[in-house]
C-alpha cells in the first residue's frame, strides 16, 4: 500500500496580478508518508495548498490522482477525490455547534431533515482520535482559539482523506496537544493515507515527517526528498537562498549617543505581550524578526493605540506618552505605519494614487472650511512618485490596477508625504518579487541613511540581515534577545535560529 | 410561544440548552414583556386582563410578527430587504382589487397573494446574484417599483368592499385569542424548525455565518442569497393576508409604516447585522415589546411620538448591550489565548 504515488502535480504555475505565486512547482505525494511542506512567507506554500485543493485553478502545469489527470474545479471536487485540508484561516460557522461543523461537508441527514443524534456519534469520534474533549453541542463561538483549532483538525479528519493537507495546524496549540495531532499523523499514514504538513517550526517537520519539499519565491528548490538526507542548515539554507544575502550598500552610521526616537521600556499589553523592552535611535534600523503568530505587528498595533498597553512606558523623543489611535501617532508624534496587508489595510484599492498618498497630509494642505487645492495635492504625489519610482499610467490612475511592489511603494509614499519622524515598515516585500525586493531594500536604507528611525518587523531573515543595523528576536510574545547585525548571512542566521530554538539557554 | 421553546430545547441536551437560555437575549425579553403587561394591567386597574383587551392587544401583533421574520430571514444570510413594507403594500392591495374587482374567491386570491410575493422575492434575489449589485440597492429599486405598482392599483381610494369570508377570518378569536395571531405563531414555529432542523435551513445560516467556510464545504453562497429572499418574500405574503383580513380596507399606505418595525424586531430580538444567526423567539418577543409600548401609549393616551421615541431607544440600547457583552466575552477569550502560549515556551 505504501510507496503508490497518490497525488502528483509537474510545473505547476498560479499567476495573481503582479506575481508569480507559482512558478513551476512539482511535488509527488505518496502513501503512507508525512510529507513537509516549507518555504518562507510569500514562498507560496498556501497557494499551492489551495490549487491542490480546488480554491484556485492553475494557470500552467498538470495535476495527476493515481496517475489520472484531474482538474479541481471546486473545494467539494477535491474532497469528492479524496483531499482534505486544514487552511490557515478560521473555516468554522461561529453560531453552529462543534458537531455540526465537523459534519458541515456532509451533514447526516433524513429527507432533508438534519439528524442532529447522527451528528454527534461520528463528531465525537472524530475528537477522541485527536484526544479532545469538548462538548460536541457547544456553538464554536464560545471555544478557545486552540479549541477552535482542533475543531478544524477533526472536520478535517471527518472526510477520511487519502490526502490529508496541514496549513500550519500547530500554530496555537500547546506542545501536548501538538504531540498528540503528530500521533494522529502517523496513524493516518500508517493506515495508507499522505499528511502534508506546513509549518515554520522546524523541530516539528524533523520530529514528524520523512519526506520533504522546499519552496522559495514560488519555485520547488527541492522536491519530495527524504527528510533523512538533510539537516536542519541545509533546509534553512535551501529555504532563505544565501545567493542574495550581501548586499552592497552606500555606509550608514548610527549616531548611538543621540536620544532615542521611540523607546519601549518593559512593555506588556493586553494581546499578551509581556517585558518588551527596545529602542530606535535617528537614522537606525530596528529589525523585530520572528515566526508568523510571534506577536510582532500586534505589538506595533498596541503602540499605536489599536490595543491596550497594560504595562510599563512607551518614550518618544524621550518623554513618555500614551497614544490612543494611529491618528494621535501621526498627528502628534509623527509616526506612519506601513502595514503587512497592503490590500486591506495600506492603500485604498478604489482610489487615484494621488488620494493614496495625499491622505495623510490633508489636514496641512487644507486651507479654509477645509478646502484641499487639487494642483498641491498632486505637486506632493507627484514628487513622491519620482523620489520612490513608482511606475504609474498617471496619477489618477487606481492603486488597485498597480503590482503589488508599486502598491507597496504608494503606501510607504504615503507615510513620507506626512514628513514622519518614525516609520515602522511591517513585512515590506512579501509576495513582490526579486527585482522589486531589492529596489524596495535600497529605499529602506536610503532613507535611514537620510536620518530616520525605521523599525522593520520582517519573517524574511535575509532582509533583515541586508538592512537592519540591530536583531531584535521575538517568540510567543516575548523578546528572546538582541543581536547586533555583522552583516555575515551565515552567522547572522546561525545565531537567530539558535536564538529562537534555544530558548532556555537564552534566558538564563 | 410554548411551542417554539420546545424547538429550541428538543434533544438530548435539554439541560445545557435552558442554562443558555436563560442567558440569552429572548429570557430578557420574556422578562419585560410578563413584567410590562403586568405593570399595564395594573396600571389600567385590571381591564388590560380582560378577553376584549387581550384580542385587540393580539390582533394587531401578527403583521409585525411575520414582518420582522421576513427581515430577519434576509440578514440571516447578511442581506437587507428594504422592500418589505412596499412588497406587503403591494400584496395587499393586489388581494384586495382581485376579490372587491373582480370577485375572486377568497380562497384563490390568498394563494395568488402568497404566490406573487414569494416571486417577486426570488426574482429580487436573483437580481442580486446576477448582478452582483449589493442587495440594498436592488431592495431599494424593487421597494421604489412595488410603491408604484401598489398605487396603480389604489390610486387614492380605499378598496374595502372584499370577501366575508377573508374578514371573518381577520376577526375570528376562539377564547379571545385571534387567528391571524394564531398564523402569525404558526409562520414562527414553522420558520425555527426550518431554520433549526432541515438541512436547506442550516445551509442558509452556514452561508450568513461565515461565506468562505460555506463555499470551502461546497454550499453556494449565491444560492443562499436566493433562498433567503424567496423566503423572505413568502413571509411578507403571509403578512399581507393577516394585514388585509384586519384592516377595515387596503389603500396605498398600507405597509408604508413596516420597514422600520421590521428592523426593529430582529435587532432587538438579538440577530445579528452581520449574518449567520437568528433568533425565532427573540424576534417574536421583541415584536410584542414594541407593541406593548403602543398599547401604552393608548392607555395612557401619550403622544403617538413617544412611541417612536422609546422604539429607537430600545433598539439603541439592546445593541449597545450586546456589543458590551461581546467585547467582554471577547476580552476573556483573548485571556485564555494569551496564558497557552506561555505555557508552550516553558517547555
Amino acid at each position: 500500500m505504501s510507496g503508490t504515488v497518490l497525488l502528483e502535480c509537474e510545473d505547476l504555475v498560479k499567476v495573481f496580478p503582479g506575481v508569480r505565486a507559482l512558478d513551476g512547482v512539482g511535488l509527488r505525494l505518496t502513501a503512507g508518508s508525512v510529507h513537509a511542506l516549507l518555504g518562507e512567507n510569500g514562498a507560496g506554500k498556501s497557494t499551492l495548498i489551495k490549487v491542490l485543493t480546488g480554491v484556485h485553478s492553475p494557470d500552467g502545469g498538470r495535476l495527476t490522482w493515481n496517475g489520472q489527470q484531474v482538474h479541481l474545479r471546486s473545494p467539494l471536487e477535491a474532497t469528492r477525490t479524496g483531499i482534505g485540508v486544514v487552511h490557515q484561516e478560521r473555516n468554522l460557522i461561529p453560531d453552529f455547534s462543534v458537531a455540526e461543523n465537523i459534519t458541515l461537508q456532509n451533514p447526516p441527514s433524513h429527507r432533508g431533515l438534519v439528524d442532529r443524534e447522527a451528528m454527534t456519534a461520528p463528531a465525537v469520534a472524530c475528537l477522541a482520535e485527536l484526544g479532545v474533549d469538548l462538548d460536541p453541542q457547544r456553538p464554536v463561538r464560545e471555544l478557545s482559539v486552540a479549541q477552535q483549532q482542533l475543531v478544524e483538525i477533526a472536520k478535517a479528519l471527518y472526510t477520511e482523506s487519502r490526502v490529508l493537507l496541514l496549513d500550519e495546524p500547530t500554530a496555537s496549540l500547546s506542545p501536548q496537544e501538538t504531540e498528540r495531532l503528530f500521533e494522529v499523523i502517523r496513524r493516518l499514514a500508517a493506515r495508507g493515507a499522505c499528511v502534508v504538513f506546513v509549518s515554520h517550526k522546524l523541530e516539528e517537520v524533523f520530529e514528524v515527517c520523512d519526506t520533504v519539499t522546499v519552496l522559495r519565491d514560488g519555485k520547488s528548490v527541492l522536491e519530495s526528498s527524504p527528510l533523512a538526507d538533510h539537516t536542519h542548515d541545509d533546509i534553512v539554507g535551501l529555504m532563505v537562498g544565501r545567493a542574495h544575502a550581501a548586499t552592497e550598500m552606500r555606509p550608514r552610521t548610527v549616531d548611538h549617543t543621540a536620544t532615542p526616537t521611540l523607546v519601549l521600556d518593559k512593555v506588556s499589553t493586553a494581546g499578551g505581550h509581556r517585558d518588551i523592552s527596545l529602542e530606535v535611535r535617528p537614522g537606525e534600523i530596528v529589525g523585530l524578526y520572528g515566526l508568523v503568530g510571534a506577536g510582532r505587528s500586534e505589538l506595533v498595533k498596541a503602540v499605536l493605540g489599536l490595543d491596550r498597553i497594560t504595562g510599563g512606558e512607551v518614550r518618544v523623543h524621550g518623554s513618555p506618552v500614551r497614544i490612543t489611535s494611529p491618528r494621535q501617532a501621526l498627528h502628534e508624534y509623527g509616526i506612519g505605519y506601513v502595514t503587512e496587508n497592503r490590500k486591506e489595510e495600506g492603500v485604498f484599492l478604489e482610489q487615484p494614487i494621488v488620494r493614496n498618498i495625499t491622505v495623510t497630509v490633508w489636514k496641512r494642505l487644507a486651507k479654509a472650511l477645509g478646502f484641499v487645492s487639487a494642483r498641491e495635492e498632486r505637486d506632493v504625489a507627484q514628487d513622491l512618485v519620482d523620489r520612490l519610482g513608482i511606475r504609474v499610467t498617471g496619477l489618477g490612475q487606481n492603486a488597485g490596477e498597480l503590482s503589488g511592489g508599486n502598491q507597496q511603494k504608494v503606501s510607504l509614499a504615503k507615510w513620507l508625504a506626512a514628513d514622519t519622524k518614525l516609520l515602522v515598515i511591517d513585512e515590506p516585500t512579501v509576495g513582490v518579487d526579486v527585482r522589486t525586493k531589492r529596489a524596495f531594500h535600497e529605499l529602506i536604507w536610503d532613507l535611514a541613511r537620510d536620518g530616520l528611525p525605521i523599525l522593520l518587523i520582517s519573517s524574511d531573515l535575509a532582509e533583515m540581515v541586508t538592512l537592519a543595523d540591530r536583531i531584535v528576536v521575538m517568540t510567543d510574545h516575548r523578546i528572546r534577545g538582541e543581536l547586533d547585525n555583522d552583516r555575515d548571512y551565515d552567522r547572522m542566521s546561525g545565531r537567530v535560529i539558535r536564538l529562537i530554538h534555544d530558548r532556555d539557554a537564552v534566558r538564563s | 410561544m410554548n411551542r417554539l421553546n420546545v424547538t429550541l430545547s428538543q434533544g438530548s441536551w435539554g439541560g445545557s440548552a435552558l442554562r443558555r437560555f436563560s442567558r440569552s437575549t429572548a429570557a430578557m425579553l420574556l422578562c419585560v414583556v410578563v413584567v410590562g403587561y403586568v405593570a399595564l394591567g395594573i396600571a389600567s386597574s385590571g381591564s388590560f386582563f380582560e378577553g376584549p383587551s387581550v384580542r385587540v392587544f393580539l390582533q394587531y401583533l401578527a403583521t409585525p410578527i411575520l414582518i420582522g421574520l421576513a427581515q430577519m430571514v434576509a440578514l440571516c444570510v447578511g442581506q437587507l430587504n428594504l422592500a418589505v413594507g412596499a412588497l406587503g403594500g403591494f400584496t395587499a392591495c393586489l388581494m384586495g382589487v382581485l376579490m372587491a374587482d373582480h370577485g375572486v374567491p377568497a380562497g384563490v386570491t390568498v394563494i395568488v397573494g402568497l404566490l406573487t410575493a414569494t416571486a417577486i422575492g426570488l426574482a429580487t434575489g436573483v437580481a442580486i446574484v446576477g448582478t452582483q449589485i449589493n442587495g440594498f440597492i436592488v431592495t431599494l429599486a424593487t421597494m421604489t417599483i412595488l410603491l408604484g405598482a401598489q398605487y396603480r392599483l389604489t390610486g387614492t381610494r380605499t378598496v374595502d368592499g372584499y370577501s366575508r369570508t377573508l374578514r371573518d377570518f381577520g376577526t375570528a378569536a376562539p377564547l379571545n385569542i385571534p387567528l391571524v395571531f394564531v398564523t402569525a405563531l404558526v409562520a414562527a414555529a414553522l420558520l425555527a424548525a426550518f431554520m433549526y432542523r432541515t438541512v436547506a435551513g442550516r445551509r442558509l445560516l452556514a452561508a450568513g455565518g461565515n461565506p468562505l467556510a460555506a463555499r470551502l464545504s461546497g454550499i453556494s453562497t449565491d444560492r443562499q442569497i436566493v433562498a433567503a429572499h424567496t423566503l423572505s418574500g413568502l413571509l411578507i405574503g403571509v403578512a399581507a393576508v393577516t394585514a388585509t383580513a384586519s384592516l377595515p380596507g387596503v389603500n396605498r399606505s398600507v405597509g408604508g409604516d413596516w420597514l422600520l418595525p421590521s428592523f426593529a424586531a430582529p435587532i432587538i430580538g438579538g440577530v445579528a447585522l452581520t449574518g449567520g444567526s437568528i433568533a425565532v423567539l427573540g424576534t417574536v418577543l421583541a415584536a410584542f415589546v414594541t407593541r406593548l409600548i403602543d398599547a401604552a401609549r393608548a392607555q395612557f393616551s401619550l403622544d403617538p411620538s413617544w412611541v417612536n421615541l422609546l422604539i429607537g431607544l430600545v433598539v439603541l440600547g439592546t445593541v449597545a448591550g450586546g456589543r458590551l457583552h461581546q467585547t467582554r466575552l471577547e476580552k476573556s477569550a483573548t485571556t485564555d489565548g494569551a496564558v497557552l502560549p506561555q505555557t508552550g515556551g516553558a517547555q
